[in-house]
Formats: C-alpha cells, sequence, structure tokens
C-alpha cells in the first residue's frame, strides 16, 4: 500500500511559455555578453513565482491566504517561511474554511501542496475545497450578494465626526485583476480536473503510525516525529530548500496541518495540565519553523486552543509561531444575543503578527473584527457600531446613551451637543494636563457624591479602559 | 404481539428522540452524574438498537455481567454480544478469551471488521477506560472505530458504527472531558430538577452548526423511554415577573425629543468648522463696527490669570 499519497503530474509549468513568447519581442535590441546566446530558460533574469508577490513595505515574498481581506489584515499577505497559527473556534465549524481556502489558493496557483492530518483522510479534505471564482459574471453575483445585507443605518452622514467616514472599508468582493488573491464559493466544490492536475503530497496519521511504539520522557511524540520527517524529505527531494537544482519553475510549498495538538496526534495537552510531553508540541515547531525558513515554503497550522490546559503552553505556541489569528464563534455563548453582533458568526482575532526582517511589525489598528459565513463567501467586516463603540471611549456612557436616540436633541449638530463636548473636553485636558504636570489628581474637596473633574481615565496603568460615569460611585 | 413490534409501534416523541441519538452515528457521549445516572439511558439505547437490528456489542467493566442484562427480555439478551472485562479486568486467570489485548484490544479488532450490519458499541463505562488508558490512546482508537464509514468513496461496504460511552463527569477534570466532547458527534447531558430528569443533547454535525435541545424523559422498568413535558413553570421558586421595559426618557428634566420644526432647524444649522461661501465673504467684509466696543475687566483677588497653573509655580 502506497504511504504517501502523491498525485499525478506537475502543474503546467507557466514558466517557459512565458519565456519563449517573450523571445519573439518587439524591440531589435541584441543583449551583449555571455547571455546573447542563452536558452529559452533562463532569459529572464528576475524568477517570479506564480501567486507571489513581494510586500510593498519591505520586500518580502507574500503569498495569499486565500481571503483576500485576511491578506488586508496581515500587511499584504503570508511572507514565505512563515507559519500562520489558526486558533480553532469551540465547534470547529469556521476554521476548517480557513484552511480550505489557503488549500485551494495553493492549487489555482500551481503551487505544491502537503495536507496532514490525523482526523481525516486528506484526499477527501481536497475533495471538499471550495471552488474558485475566475471570471467576471461572477462578480455580479458578490455584489448583488453584497448590497442586499446593507442596512439602512449605515448611510447616514455624520456632521460633526466626519472624519469616522473616511475609515477605509475592507475591501469584499472580487477586484479586477486578482492574480494574487482569488475568491472562492464555498457553496461549490472545486473540479476535479484542478485538483488531479496539481501536486500535492498527503499525511494521514493513522496509516504511518503503529500504535505500540514506546515514547520516550521529553521527547516528540511519535506522531510529530514522522510529520517533521515526511516534510524534511517532501523539501529536500521535491527541492524547495535550493539542494537540488531544480530543472523546472521554482515554486512554492504550501504546508496544511489540521488540528494540530489534539489527542489524535497522540499529544496529550489537551487531556492534561501537566503531562509527560508538555514540551512535545512546542518542540514540533520550533523545528517546523527551521524547515520552513531555509525552504520556499508556507504553512498553515489549527489548534484547538481552547481544549489546552495548560494555559501557559498556549503563549509558547504563539511565540513560536509568526502569525496568529484566533476565531471565536458566537454560537453558544451570551455574545449570539447581542445585537451588536447580530449580523455576524463570530469575531476574527489577530493576535500576532511578525516583525520579518524589521523592528516593527505592520499591525493594523482596527480591533475588532467580526466574520460572517454567508451562503457562498466569508467575509470579514469592522463591527458595524464601530462609529458608536469608539465614540463611547471618549464619551461617557450616559451620553452616547443620549446620541443613540433617534431624534435625540442631543444628536450631532445639536447646540447641547457641542457645548456639552467643548465643556466635557476642556475638563478632560486640564484634568490631563494636571495629572501629568503633577501626577496627582485633584483634591476631592466636595461631598464626595460628584467626584471633581471627573475626566476619562484612559491611560489608567498603561491601558485603556472604558471611560467611567461622571457620577462616582461613593466609597 | 412480540415485544419487538410493540416497541416499534411506540409513540412517535419516544421514537424520535433514541432514533435521533443513534441515527448519526459515531460517538455518543452520555455524560452523567452522580444525581442523575445515565446507564438506564445507556440500557434503553442498547434495547432500541437491539430491537432494530443492529448488531450490538457491550463492553462490560463496570458492573457485571447479570446486573447489566437484568431488566432485558430473554429476546433482547440473546441479541446481546456481552465481552466481559469486569470479572477478570487484568486477566488473571488466563484463560482463553476473545479479546486478549483487554478491553482497548476488543475496540481495535472492531476498527477491523467489514462487513455491511450496523453495529452499536456500548462502553460501560467510558469512564472505567479512561482511568486506565491513556486518553491520547483511547481517543485515537474511538475515533478509528467510530469513522470506519466516513469515506465517501466505500459508504457502502461497512455499516454505520454507534458507539455509545457512558462518562462519569465528575471522576474526570475538564482536559479529558473537552477532548473526548470535541470527538463526539452527539453529546448528552443528564440533569434535572425535583425529580425529573432531563436530557440536554447537543449534535455536531460536520460542518454545520450544532444543535442543542433539551429533553425532559423518564425510563420505564422495560426500558423504553417516556417522553414528558418539563416541570410546571410556577413551582420554580425564582421566576422573576416580566417587568416591562422601561422607557428612561419619561421623567427627564431636559426634553430630548424633537418636533419637526426643530429637527428641520437642526438639520439647516451650519456646524462653526464648515466653511460655506457666506462665512468666506462674512469674513473677507470689513467689520463696521470695530473701533467701538471695548471691554474693562478689573481682576478680583481670587482671579486665576493663569488657568493652567494653579499654585503658580511657573517662573513665565
Amino acid at each position: 500500500m502506497a504511504a504517501v499519497a502523491t498525485c499525478g503530474s506537475v502543474a503546467a509549468s507557466t514558466g517557459s511559455a512565458v519565456a519563449t513568447a517573450s523571445k519573439s519581442n518587439v524591440t531589435s535590441f541584441q543583449r551583449r555578453g555571455p547571455r546573447a546566446s542563452v536558452t529559452n530558460d533562463s532569459g529572464p533574469r528576475l524568477v517570479s513565482i506564480a501567486g507571489t508577490r513581494p510586500s510593498v513595505r519591505n520586500g518580502q515574498l507574500l503569498v495569499s491566504t486565500g481571503l483576500p481581506a485576511l491578506d488586508q489584515l496581515l500587511g499584504g499577505g503570508l511572507a514565505v517561511g512563515t507559519v500562520l497559527l489558526i486558533e480553532e473556534d469551540k465547534y470547529n465549524i469556521y476554521s476548517p474554511l480557513l484552511f480550505k481556502y489557503f488549500l485551494a489558493e495553493g492549487i489555482v496557483n500551481g503551487h505544491t501542496l502537503l495536507v496532514a492530518s490525523a482526523k481525516e483522510d486528506p484526499a477527501n479534505i481536497l475533495q471538499e475545497l471550495p471552488a474558485p471564482l475566475l471570471d467576471d459574471k461572477c462578480k455580479k453575483e458578490f455584489d448583488e450578494d453584497v448590497y442586499n445585507h446593507k442596512t439602512p443605518e449605515s448611510n447616514i452622514k455624520m456632521k460633526i465626526a466626519w472624519r469616522y467616514q473616511l475609515l477605509p472599508k475592507m475591501e469584499i468582493g472580487p477586484v479586477s485583476s486578482s492574480r494574487f488573491g482569488h475568491y472562492y464559493d464555498a457553496s461549490k466544490r472545486m473540479p476535479q480536473e484542478l485538483i488531479e492536475a496539481s501536486n500535492w503530497h498527503g499525511f494521514f496519521l493513522p496509516e504511518k503510525i503503529s500504535s505500540t511504539l514506546k515514547v520516550e520522557p521529553c521527547s516528540l511524540t511519535p506522531g510529530y516525529t514522522k510529520l517533521l520527517q515526511f516534510i524534511q524529505n517532501i523539501i529536500y527531494e521535491e527541492g524547495f530548500d535550493g539542494s537540488n537544482p531544480q530543472k523546472k519553475q521554482r515554486n512554492i510549498l504550501r504546508i496544511g496541518i489540521q488540528n494540530l495538538g489534539s489527542p489524535l496526534w497522540g499529544d496529550d495537552i489537551c487531556c492534561a495540565e501537566n503531562g509527560g510531553n508538555s514540551h512535545s508540541l512546542t518542540k514540533f515547531l520550533y523545528v517546523l519553523r527551521g524547515l520552513l525558513r531555509t525552504s520556499l515554503s508556507a504553512c498553515i497550522i489549527t489548534m484547538p486552543t481552547h481544549l489546552i490546559q495548560n494555559k501557559a503552553i498556549i503563549a509558547r505556541v504563539t511565540t513560536l509561531s509568526d502569525v496568529v489569528v484566533g476565531l471565536e464563534s458566537f454560537i453558544g455563548s451570551e455574545r449570539e444575543t447581542n445585537p451588536l453582533y447580530k449580523d455576524y458568526h463570530g469575531l476574527i482575532h489577530i493576535r500576532q503578527i511578525p516583525r520579518l526582517n524589521n523592528l516593527i511589525c505592520d499591525e493594523s489598528d482596527v480591533k475588532d473584527l467580526a466574520f460572517k459565513l454567508k451562503r457562498k463567501l466569508f467575509t470579514i467586516e469592522w463591527v458595524q457600531d464601530n462609529y458608536l463603540r469608539q465614540e463611547r471611549n471618549i464619551y461617557p456612557p450616559g451620553f452616547s446613551y443620549l446620541l443613540k436616540q433617534k431624534d435625540s436633541a442631543w444628536g450631532e449638530g445639536s447646540l447641547q451637543h457641542s457645548t456639552f463636548l467643548m465643556s466635557f473636553l476642556a475638563k478632560a485636558t486640564a484634568f490631563a494636563s494636571r495629572l501629568v504636570r503633577h501626577s496627582e489628581p485633584l483634591k476631592q474637596n466636595g461631598s464626595g457624591r460628584i467626584r471633581q473633574a471627573a475626566g476619562p481615565r484612559l491611560w489608567h496603568d498603561g491601558r485603556r479602559q472604558e471611560a467611567p460615569g461622571l457620577l462616582g460611585i461613593p466609597p | 404481539m412480540t415485544p419487538s413490534e410493540g416497541a416499534r409501534a411506540g409513540t412517535g416523541r419516544e421514537l424520535e428522540m433514541l432514533d435521533s441519538l443513534l441515527a448519526l452515528g459515531g460517538l455518543v457521549l452520555l455524560r452523567d452524574s452522580v444525581e442523575w445516572e445515565g446507564r438506564s439511558l445507556l440500557k434503553a439505547l442498547v434495547k432500541k438498537s437491539a430491537l432494530c437490528g443492529e448488531q450490538v456489542h457491550i463492553l462490560g467493566c463496570e458492573v457485571s455481567e447479570e446486573e447489566f442484562r437484568e431488566g432485558f427480555d430473554s429476546d433482547i439478551n440473546n441479541r446481546l454480544v456481552y465481552h466481559d472485562f469486569f470479572r477478570d479486568p487484568l486477566n488473571w486467570s488466563k484463560t482463553e478469551e476473545a479479546f486478549p489485548g483487554g478491553p482497548l484490544g476488543a475496540l481495535r479488532a472492531m476498527c477491523k471488521r467489514t462487513d455491511p450490519v450496523p453495529v452499536t458499541i456500548a462502553l460501560d463505562s467510558l469512564s472505567w477506560l479512561l482511568l486506565r488508558l491513556p486518553c491520547t490512546t483511547l481517543c485515537q482508537v474511538l475515533h478509528a472505530v467510530s469513522h470506519q464509514d466516513s469515506c465517501p468513496g466505500d459508504s457502502s461496504s461497512v455499516g454505520k458504527v454507534s458507539v455509545l460511552g457512558l462518562l462519569h463527569e465528575e471522576l474526570h477534570g475538564p482536559g479529558p472531558v473537552g477532548a473526548l466532547s470535541s470527538l463526539a458527534q452527539t453529546e448528552v447531558t443528564l440533569g434535572g430538577t425535583m425529580g425529573q430528569a432531563s436530557a440536554h443533547i447537543l449534535c455536531r454535525r460536520p460542518r454545520q452548526r450544532p444543535t442543542d435541545q433539551t429533553q425532559w424523559f423518564s425510563i420505564l422498568p422495560d426500558f423504553s423511554l417516556d417522553l414528558q413535558e418539563g416541570p410546571s413553570v410556577e413551582s420554580q421558586p425564582y421566576s422573576d415577573p416580566h417587568i416591562p421595559p422601561v422607557d428612561p426618557t419619561t421623567h427627564l428634566t431636559f426634553n430630548l425629543h424633537l418636533s419637526k420644526k426643530e429637527r428641520e432647524a437642526r438639520d439647516s444649522l451650519i456646524l462653526p468648522f464648515q466653511f460655506s461661501s457666506e462665512k468666506q465673504q462674512a469674513l473677507l467684509r470689513p467689520r463696521p463696527g470695530q473701533a467701538t466696543s471695548h471691554i474693562f475687566y478689573e481682576p478680583d483677588a481670587y482671579d486665576d490669570l493663569d488657568q493652567e497653573d494653579p499654585d503658580d509655580d511657573l517662573d513665565i
């Protein structure tokens, strides 16, 4: 029985075809020197790999994660040689989607895939990939889909806080020239011929492992060892690390590992707080990162961090990965009934973005991102009441309640609003400047019911807090 | 009327609950506790699947075979295949057992079967196995057993497998219980109030939202299920009366509502920083009465000339 399920022929390399097309070029200038008599394949100096682009900020080579909205949040895409860790949601409904988008993007771009799972056969995972949307008539369907869901309140023009309307919107529909990120239809399956034309390797743990292996303490669990060996073999044999001089076009290896850390991989960090193999997962990630950094590959890992008992391991795992994205779905939680989140299925938290060859990272300053899974599309958006929530961080909570009232006399543009705002902000700045100069707040000389010059304690002990009310709680 | 026909002719609702638990296949986790025991529900499910003609294997580890078979009639007892690990769990008597590897060996052997008859495996109890075997091994074997039929290609050759596991919640920490419930297709948590048992059923279909429902039931002596309505609402001591939502705008000392005229006036208000053409003209035009207005001001003793510096510290 074949241990490794490798699929047929390599995707037709378009590199040489492009080179021949450009040979019959429009200019009659000939290059002098040794390159004049060169063959087709080494004609172009800079070999660009399909499906990648250099980052506009620091030139790092990026691949798309399959979701252009997520690419935008990560600063353009996932850097080649890094790990994208997805913290699964509680019932594991949405994280397989992100996993599949990543793999589908690899197939569409002609990258080599390596799918590893302990739960499902990789061949089955590949059968369920979403179908790509490659032509323009699908764009029209998307636009209709998007506009049907726009609520009327989003069209209120803001007169005082007009700068909030200038916040950039997230791209949710297909753009015309999408050679980098593609859009997928989650309701359709990827056509079989695309899957068969791609080059993929599968690692299904129950087939590889024999059940009676003895595990030494403080070493990797056998499942992880086998997986690392498998990845290393593929990287070496197919030349992703430059060891074999490749005759064909250089390509990217996309690695996908599903449910890493679950008990099905033989790891007991989800079962026990201080198990014998508590360093197994962190060692695996360390070795994996070394393998990735020395090869042209990108990896996506989904991990059920909500099951991990020892929270210190989660912190170590986060540090050992490069990009960490957490999914939190609203199913079964009390946020499901919160009207703020009624249009969404969950929150998406960008927990970490790497600093690759940089001193700072490209973190976007948006903190409230929510996702929703429509019938065809997985969208990531800012939570709609972002404006009012930001407002509440400046104004005391009672005031934003007044603002929310329809036809309120305290709405924007009213005299009451402006005078209140001016006096409130004046008090806030006086308080803040007093704090800066004397580093002590104003002495409370009154009865104690009303705190003197209660300003918003925005930066109390280094962390931003909710603004307190104007009436202090009597001690 | 034979007992099997009688069971099939039972009420639709009764069949629904047991059917729904068995229909999905995979691992069905029955979480019970000291107050609400789950073995009777396990036996009801075993009886139901035996009557439906499935092959039923019981791995008895926690109670003796006589105690488990008690209450079943002979027809059902003949259909059960009982593997007894209670009498001799460490195999000291060294008799020729069918499954030499203990319960784990028995489960692994069931992974390799090939006949198309649907099978129900009842684990009595999963807690016993979890306390004696490493959790990861148990999870891997349970996953292998309950997912034999999940390959899309050859789904006709191997019948559907249901694994019913009885788990005593109080014996384990959140880790193993969480790991097992992430593997389970259906999770039934037994609870109840005031003498009536309830089952909170959570169904996790793959790639779909999990559905949950609470069902009140009681089990009759012949291990058939009797579904009931929940306990009456008036008997609950802490039911809060329905408070109508308070409108906070009723007793305010200022006006929150705008009349139509006021709204129009507000909309037409030009804000101070909006730079319109009239304002531009007003600023460019030379102001007429500039020289006529003066302000005379005499500061008094308490007046603070520099409001930013209350102590007059700054030496500017």
